[in-house]
């Protein structure tokens, strides 16, 4: 893969696309990835059609199948409208060909993820959650609405339990979750 | 005014008028009423007492049939009109009901109101109304002068005429032949097996091609009633259904096949080398040709233009075969019946020049990729790239080359196959070379057989990639590789692929002896050259003429499976027709009447079908040998000779009704025959082509019918144009029946210049049955010429409606 396709640029739609830079393989591995027949997509278009995220907006789920059967790879995985998929599981009902398509959004996901395309937002809430155990941490104003509710100051999560923070620290390292987060950035 | 023109001329002796005429008017739907006012028409002819008038939502379905029927049966009704669609369609059908009533079917007249009126007149309902009205009653005028039709029993011959041997005309061959019909398969080329024997797989399945098509020609060829001649064309048909005959050309093979024992030792020695064009010119072949070992006849044939007469095929031939000697015959035999299985020709890219074929070396067509990855082809199996001998690590298949496209040097119609060939030599290539990357760019993928989506779906799991798009081809000047560039519609992105060999996937063409053929045969081709069905559901195979059908993709694109199938029921209408032992047919011959007859013999001389013959002092008419063109009694100068189908007092009945009343101006008669200008006139109507109202057709069976006194009468009667339309001079169905109207029509052009009348009031035109735009555009034209030339009489200072020349 050349880096020659880069996201969102209007210049890219119009300029030629050489087959060499294509990974017609990509298809191929995610097959191997346990994601089974997405070389079948026939772009029928029922995924689109039956996508809630799709109706409001520019998500085209049949446009990331289209892709990953060209192998567009770094297109795909650089681009945000990957990440607009709620996992409704609808367009995987209702595929034709019986392909995986949320389980295959989701493995695209961990890609980009892997391959540094994450969006800022998902890193900054996955790093929160690989410190604190939370991904939305407690802060100032919530320990207020809780004393004033009679409530603890902490919830009874990681934030009153340090212990258990080692362990979700654990279960990140071990999974190299921390290292994806973490390490690169 | 010109009264010796008058009917009875012509008409010699008394006709039966008609006591009671009972007009039918069809709704057809909506297809005729949402234009025609037929309210109107009901009320219009209901007036007239000679009239029994019914109308009905479709007549051809069973409640109308029987309600025709019923009205014939009951109201003593002696003539028949339907108003409705064209004769064409279901003339056969009425006639059959008007006979069951007990009516003759020569007292039944049709008025096409359908496709030569609401179908092209749609724009103005009131004028196609009046037309209707002006059609109905020329047909009224007509059937009241209208004759007797006649038949005869003739017996069957039990003998079958197959046309090409390939896979349809072997299939209809081998069921004929197990129904105990003896078959003559007549095969243009040296050996039978057509594009069949060409293929190394076949789709969806992958079976090898010879190892199912070998046992069945090698089976058909041991048939002790199947005779197969190769090397042979059929020149000439004549006869009529259960009758033909056939004069068929058989070309020297210059091997004795009864002696040939099929070693193909002479190939071996023959010392000639040339392009073999039986693998597209791939490889080359000997001047003894047997392009693959399986051939039936098992025979190989010399080909003199190649052959150096050096005798070494001579000197290894131990049965002695060889035969020099051997010269183009011809024999005539006997049919009763005739199966057309001429297939097709793959079709030539040359012109598309955005592919580059025949200017790169690496494009391709896919029957040519057939050859080269065929173990018995020029490189036995290997996939060679003609520029270098490479095995090609990228291959593009293009799709649709030739089909679905307007352009005028490609075809307007799917070719049905191309998808799913080439779905199945991409996967031929993956298997024997995986590491080549393989992709089909197409338009739409249609892969609608039994099994072709699931090999569709096989094709996508290999990894084949499907591009949907149009694509441009340029040479990369040093590798020859090509340098596609494609949209991928789907994704939206242009993308440029650098591939190693280009693989045309052509589309089915007509085979172009089709024009030929059917000629000789009198029957009917379609607007891209295939030859026209009955019906396209109900009779397939059948044609226009009894007793002839037709099989496989000479009627239009088909896969071997519908080319089997279709070929099956050829065969089996062919064994119904042939069934009893005696065919009824419709005489189509003149009458003759010894009386009026001064023995001038231009009858016998206008005769292309040898069916008038003086012998003895006497004019004899063979009616079998007739074709019905009417040739003889537009020359005969006395009447002695009629035509009983349509004879001259209702062609001139008919000239009377259209005149009558001259609302429209300027007004046209036009003469068309049934072939061509007719059915040019209704393929107007069935692609709703408008036109101006200004026209009544009169249908002549040739051109070659029209007494010039016709035309003359329609002048006199105040047409201000006469159209003669026929068919191009080289596809008459009659042989030379146009050439005949051409040279009659320039004669009364000078008869009218010379009582001072402009000739171009007097058109003759060629089309061909599907030219309906062409029609439509010609009768537009010539009205718009006329409507400038003003009405009759102008250019001699008058004009106006007189009814004076």
């Amino acid at each position: 893969m050349a880096g020659v396709i880069r996201c969102g640029c209007m210049s890219i739609t119009q300029s030629v696309v050489k087959a060499e830079d294509l990974d017609l393989s990509f298809a191929k591995t995610l097959e191997q990835l346990g994601i089974e027949r997405v070389l079948t997509c026939m772009q029928c278009g029922t995924c689109t059609a039956s996508c809630p995220s799709g109706r409001y907006a520019a998500y085209r789920t049949r446009l990331v199948l289209r892709k990953v059967l060209l192998g567009l790879r770094e297109e795909i995985l650089s681009d945000p409208d990957l990440w607009l998929c709620t996992t409704c599981y609808n367009c995987q009902e209702r595929c034709p060909r019986r392909i995986d398509v949320v389980d295959l959004i989701i493995v695209l996901r961990n890609m980009a993820f892997a391959t540094g395309h994450a969006r800022e937002r998902h890193v900054q809430i996955s790093r929160f959650f690989v410190e604190t155990g939370h991904l939305v941490p407690i802060n100032e104003e919530n320990m207020k609405k809780r004393r004033e509710l009679g409530l603890s100051e902490k919830p009874p999560t990681t934030h009153s339990f340090p212990k258990a923070l080692e362990e979700v620290k654990a279960l990140a390292s071990y999974f190299g979750f921390d290292k994806i987060v973490l390490g690169e950035r | 005014m010109v009264y010796w023109l008058s009917p009875s001329f012509s008409s010699k002796g008394v006709y039966e008028l008609a006591k009671k005429t009972a007009l039918f008017i069809c709704r057809c739907g909506t297809n005729i009423a949402s234009v025609v006012d037929i309210e109107e028409l009901v009320d219009r002819f209901s007036k007239r007492e000679d009239l029994v008038v019914v109308e009905d939502l479709h007549l051809c379905g069973d409640e109308g049939l029987r309600k025709i029927e019923e009205v014939l049966r009951n109201q003593e009704v002696d003539r028949v009109v339907v108003a409705g669609c064209t004769d064409r369609l279901h003339g056969e059908l009425f006639k059959s009901v008007v006979e069951r009533a007990g009516l003759n079917p020569g007292f039944l007249k049709i008025a096409n109101i359908r496709e030569q009126c609401s179908w092209v007149h749609w724009m103005d309902s009131e004028r196609a109304t009046e037309k209707a009205a002006s059609l109905i009653e020329m047909a009224l005028e007509a059937v009241e002068h209208s004759s007797e039709t006649r038949k005869a029993k003739v017996p069957v011959v039990r003998r079958v005429l197959v046309i090409g041997g390939g896979v349809a005309g072997i299939t209809a061959a081998t069921n004929l032949a197990d129904a105990g019909f003896e078959v003559y398969l007549v095969e243009k080329s040296g050996f039978i097996g057509g594009h069949m024997a060409k293929w190394d797989k076949l789709f969806p399945t992958f079976d090898c091609s010879m190892c199912i098509l070998g046992p069945l020609m090698s089976e058909l060829a041991h048939k002790p009633n199947v005779k197969i001649l190769a090397l042979s064309e059929v020149v000439e048909v004549w006869g009529s259904p259960g009758n033909y005959f056939a004069r068929i050309r058989v070309k020297p093979r210059y091997v004795d096949e009864e002696k040939c024992d099929g070693c193909d030792r002479c190939l071996d020695v023959c010392p000639v080398e040339v392009p073999d064009e039986y693998n597209y010119g791939i490889g080359f072949r000997k001047a003894i040709v047997k392009p693959f070992p399986e051939a039936i006849p098992i025979a190989p044939y010399i080909d003199m233009e190649n052959c150096i007469g050096c005798q070494s095929c001579v000197g290894i031939c131990e049965p002695q075969a060889i035969s020099f000697e051997q010269r183009e015959m011809e024999i005539v035999e006997r049919f009763g019946a005739i199966i057309v299985a001429t297939g097709y020709k793959p079709f030539d890219p040359t012109p598309l020049a955005e592919y580059g074929y025949g200017r790169y070396a690496n494009v391709i067509t896919a029957p040519e990729l057939e050859r080269l990855i065929h173990p018995g082809g020029p490189t036995e199996g290997v996939l060679a790239r003609p520029s270098d001998g490479r095995v090609p690590k990228s291959v593009c298949f293009i799709q649709c080359v030739g089909s679905r496209s307007d352009r005028p040097v490609s075809r307007p119609y799917c070719s049905r196959v191309c998808c799913t060939y080439a779905m199945k030599e991409a996967m031929q290539i993956k298997m024997s070379w995986p590491d080549t990357q393989v992709y089909i760019i197409y338009i739409d993928l249609r892969a609608f057989g039994k099994g072709h989506e699931e090999l569709y779906r096989k094709a996508a799991e290999a990894g084949i990639v499907f591009i949907r798009g149009g694509v441009e081809v340029q040479e990369i000047p040093e590798s020859k590789n090509l340098l596609l560039r494609v949209e991928d519609t789907l994704s939206g992105r242009v993308l440029e692929i650098e591939a190693e060999l280009v693989v045309l996937s052509v589309g089915i063409d007509h085979n172009p002896d089709n024009e030929q053929l059917a000629s000789v045969l009198r029957i009917p081709l379609d607007e891209n050259g295939f030859f026209s069905e009955a019906h396209p559901k109900l009779r397939p195979s059948d044609t226009v003429r009894k007793g002839i059908f037709v099989a496989g993709t000479c009627q239009g694109p088909k896969d071997i499976n519908d080319t089997v199938a279709h070929a099956g029921l050829a065969a089996l209408r062919c064994a119904a027709f042939l069934s009893e032992p005696e065919v009824e047919v419709e005489l189509l011959s003149p009458t003759y009447d010894p009386s009026q007859c001064h023995k001038c013999l231009l009858c016998v001389r206008s005769c292309d079908f040898q069916a008038i013959s003086y012998q003895e002092g006497k004019i004899a008419v063979d009616d079998l040998a007739c074709a019905g063109c009417g040739a003889c009694v537009s020359v005969c100068p006395t009447g002695a000779l009629e035509l009983p189908y349509i004879n001259d007092a209702e062609v001139f009945a008919a000239l009377e009704a259209a005149l009558k009343n001259r609302n429209e101006r300027p007004l046209v008669v036009g003469f068309l025959c049934n072939w061509c200008g007719y059915a040019a006139a209704d393929n107007a109507g069935v692609k709703r082509i408008p036109y101006p109202t200004n026209i009544r057709i009169i249908k002549v069976p040739c051109t070659a019918r029209i007494n010039p006194l016709f035309i003359l009468k329609a002048f006199s009667l105040g047409a201000d144009g006469v159209a003669v339309i026929g068919c191009y001079e080289n596809d008459c169905h009659y042989r030379g029946g146009f050439r005949k109207a051409k040279s009659m029509v320039n004669s009364v052009k000078k008869l009218l210049e010379a009582i001072g009348l402009d000739e171009r009031r007097l058109l003759i035109e060629s089309v061909s049955a599907s030219e309906g735009e062409k029609f439509a555009k010609l009768i537009s034209d010539f009205i718009a010429q006329l409507a400038e030339l003003g009405p009759l009489g102008s250019e001699l200072g008058g004009g106006g409606d007189e009814r004076s020349v």
